[in-house]
């Protein structure tokens, strides 16, 4: 009997080993010489999101340790990781720690390590000279360019391409076969076209799809719509129309039901006033991003959110009437 | 003079339901809910919370309605029982006692806001555990019960919100009482009285009494002469008016400082005041600009301990809301108590099941808890929301052992289809409950992970 427990199909389908991974040719060939080897240099995986960088990592670090791989593996991310303090922390107290019996060294990942400001990627630099001997580093970035020149040359470099749309619908196929999802194949079209190539977004948009029944062209478009929610459209519409009460109850509503932060509903704000589906003079757009941009910033200083939004629908509220006359 | 005469706001205290001006709903809420103790039922919630501003019927209408119903009243005031042992001792016992000849026992308390949580210190712990082994109804007055200090005891009660009296009933009252007293007053007089109480019936009857007794009539030119504000430090309501209706810098930077609310709860209350006073699109930007940079000056002297640098944010929030305002027009809005701090009490914990969410499938998934945050949760709270096959959820609830709470948080509305669901098939397959799933030969893993706490284990290893 199957198991009737499912997991995300992100999850589920990733490949767990390089033989696994069906495109991204060249570096897979060179990721399985390492294996061979059992030797490696630091890496720097550059390209864009859901091509593949850290589901590699994972895959490289399989195939040299074995299934328990992620005993010998530190996974970081700079994103997440409050600062390089805490960075340095870590992977030294990470370094000491036992190696495998048949390779020499551990792995540290580090994930979005182009988010790192150029000082803490110094100090990166550092740690990395410092425990090269036990440790290597695998950097996952989306824009290289954003890695300082020292790190890069430190680094065998990788670059991941976006996938094809033979590589996404090939999966997608492979993925709906597997599970006994019904689909019209336009909506693999549309799928693909929503994802630029990132595989991680095409896969969550057709299970999400799948469970609402068939995976349609339109039920494909219903959840692309509805997992941005539509309240913030809603609030920004109000907002512009000189309802700034109706626009705040909106605005805590959002943040209530979704548990979203000031900084969250920022950037859903940002995606939208620069969306032809919003319907606004061009200018505003840049009025708005201005002082969206400063409201931003207030936030990751840690002021008040709710004051700092509260402004902001002050500011929609009156470009939106200046607009009308 | 032989004769000390009664005071007023005793003498004209109502008597009656009836007598109590206003406060509709207060009234409705507070009989249905003290005739279900009369009934021998206990409701829901076993104390009730009145707030609003001082002057404005709180205690007289629960004396009133008392008297109506036939119940035994316990009045305690804050400096009776402000100490865990005295609130142990007199509330605690009354609250346990059968009361013999009424319909039941009121326990009154007074002000509970009060309460000092550090110089009276464990007296809000020990009131809230009278509140849940109390078999006589409880009734709390407070000004300000907003204070993070009060959310368990908020949690515990029924909320009654008193309005603050409008100018037109404060003057009716006033006449009502001159005509009974047989005192001479004049029309326009009565209405600085009113105008100077800040919705405040004690108040109000205060002043008149002295102007009246002192001079046995009340005129225009007395009143004007003699009523004043009484107190040096400002309560909120007139805080928020000096504020709204300064024309000139100082007179606003005053209300701030000498409001006898903290600035940080200032700011919380001209959050949510100023687009009840502010109509101008324009004006109402200038406000939350200023505002908003109140806040910003504000995080800058916590995270620096520069402390000068608080003058600055009273500048903003005082001055610089009252004179964003140019256009002659303040609304008649009534103020209201600040929404934010009781929705933050909503969209913590939410908060929290998100943050642990992330970091767990940050985990399974591979990708920072931002990247799980923004495309990998809203994908499954549309799974988890879609009330037509709450089955599927209800498998991936199983699949990642999601806690209730972090199921709450996924579903919203949908919660309890996805429970429901959720429980039917642990009962038909208990062999897999508790389990996660995890591909092929990685299920030996499993196990080790999950008692782990990701990072640090395979540190530590």
């Amino acid at each position: 009997m199957s198991s009737i427990a499912e997991i995300l199909w992100v999850e589920k389908y990733r490949p767990r080993t390089l033989d696994d991974i069906v495109n991204q040719r060249e570096v897979v060939e060179r990721l399985k010489l390492f294996v061979k080897e059992k030797n490696m240099p630091h890496l720097l995986f550059a390209g864009p999101p859901g091509t593949g960088k850290t589901t590699a990592a994972h895959a490289l670090a399989h195939d040299l340790y074995g299934e328990t791989y992620r005993h010998y593996m530190l996974e970081l991310n700079a994103s997440d990781e409050r600062g390089i303090n805490v960075i340095r922390e870590k992977v030294k107290e990470f370094a000491r720690s036992r190696a495998p019996e048949n390779v020499p060294f551990k792995i540290v990942l580090l994930d979005e390590s182009d988010n790192m400001t150029s000082d803490a990627q110094q100090a990166l630099r550092r740690l990395m000279e410092l425990y090269t001997v036990s440790t290597r580093f695998i950097l996952v970035a989306n824009y290289p360019s954003k890695i300082i020149d020292p790190i890069q040359s430190r680094c065998a470099f990788f670059r991941f391409t976006a996938l094809k749309k033979e590589d996404i619908v090939g999966r997608l196929r492979y993925i709906i076969e597997n599970e006994g999802v019904r689909y019209e194949d336009e909506a693999l079209d549309a799928i693909y076209e929503i994802s630029e190539g990132d595989m991680r977004k095409a896969i969550n948009i057709l299970q999400a799809a799948a469970s609402l029944g068939m995976v349609t062209v339109e039920s494909v478009f219903k959840v692309v719509g509805m997992a941005r929610p539509r309240e913030v459209r809603e609030m920004i519409r109000l907002a512009l129309s000189g309802d700034f009460t109706g626009s705040r109850n909106m605005l805590r509503k959002l943040m209530i039901e979704y548990g979203l932060s000031g900084e969250d509903v920022v950037k859903q704000i940002h995606r939208e006033i620069f969306s032809q589906e919003l319907k606004i003079p061009e200018e505003l757009r840049v009025l708005i991003a201005d002082y969206l941009g400063e409201i931003h910033f207030r936030l990751v200083e840690g002021s008040d959110e709710d004051i700092q939004l509260a402004a902001l629908l002050a500011w929609l509220a009156l470009l939106g009437k200046r607009s009308q006359m | 003079m032989s004769e000390r005469k009664i005071l007023w706001i005793i003498k004209y205290r109502p008597k009656r339901v009836d007598d109590v001006i206003g406060q509709d709903e207060a009234k409705k809420t507070i009989i249905s809910w003290l005739t279900e103790w009369a009934k021998g039922r206990i409701p829901y919630k076993k104390a009730l919370l009145l707030y609003g501003p001082p002057g404005v019927g709180k205690t007289s209408l629960v004396e009133a309605i008392a008297r109506e119903l036939n119940f035994d009243i316990l009045e305690l005031n804050a400096s009776d029982y402000r100490r865990k042992s005295d609130i142990k001792r007199i509330v605690g016992t009354a609250a346990t006692k059968k009361p013999l000849l009424k319909k039941g026992l009121i326990i009154l308390l007074d002000e509970v806001d009060g309460i000092d949580p550090k110089a009276d210190e464990g007296g809000l712990e020990a009131l809230v555990d009278v509140i849940k082994n109390t078999i006589n109804p409880i009734i709390m007055t407070a000004n300000d019960p907003w204070k993070e200090q009060f959310r368990v005891l908020r949690e515990l009660c029924e909320l009654v919100d008193f309005k603050e009296l409008t100018e037109n009933q404060i003057i009716a009252l006033l006449q009502k009482i001159c005509d009974s007293e047989k005192i001479y007053c004049e029309r326009e007089a009565l209405r600085w009285i009113a105008s100077r109480s800040m919705g405040d019936a004690r108040a109000a009857i205060n002043d008149l009494q002295a102007v009246a007794e002192g001079y046995g009539k009340v005129t225009i030119g007395l009143v004007r002469a003699i009523v004043r504000g009484r107190e040096k430090t400002i309560n909120i309501w007139r805080t928020l008016n000096e504020i709204f209706y300064a024309n000139q810098a100082w007179a606003a930077k005053k209300a701030v400082t000498q409001s006898e609310e903290d600035y940080e709860s200032l700011i919380r209350w001209l959050n949510d005041n100023i687009p009840k006073k502010y109509s101008d699109p324009l004006d109402l930007f200038r406000a939350y600009d200023a505002l908003a940079r109140a806040t910003v000056m504000l995080s800058r002297a916590k995270i620096s301990g520069e402390w000068g640098l608080l003058s600055y944010v009273f500048d903003l929030m005082g001055p610089g809301v009252s004179l964003a305002r140019r256009s002659e027009e303040i609304l008649k809005t009534r103020y209201g108590f600040p929404d934010w701090i009781r929705l933050m009490a909503q969209l913590k914990p939410m908060r929290e099941e998100r943050e642990k969410l992330a970091e767990y499938l940050s985990y399974r998934i591979l990708a920072s808890k931002s990247t799980i945050m923004n495309e990998v949760i809203p994908y499954m709270m549309l799974i988890f929301r879609n009330p037509s096959d709450p089955v599927i959820a209800a498998r991936l609830a199983l699949g990642y052992n999601l806690s209730k709470d972090m199921i709450k948080y996924l579903a919203g509305d949908n919660t309890e289809n996805v429970i429901r669901a959720l429980e039917k098939i642990k009962r038909a397959r208990p062999e897999e409950v508790g389990k996660e799933t995890k591909r092929g030969p990685e299920k030996r893993e499993a196990r080790k992970e999950k008692s782990s706490k990701g990072l640090d284990y395979f540190i530590k290893s």
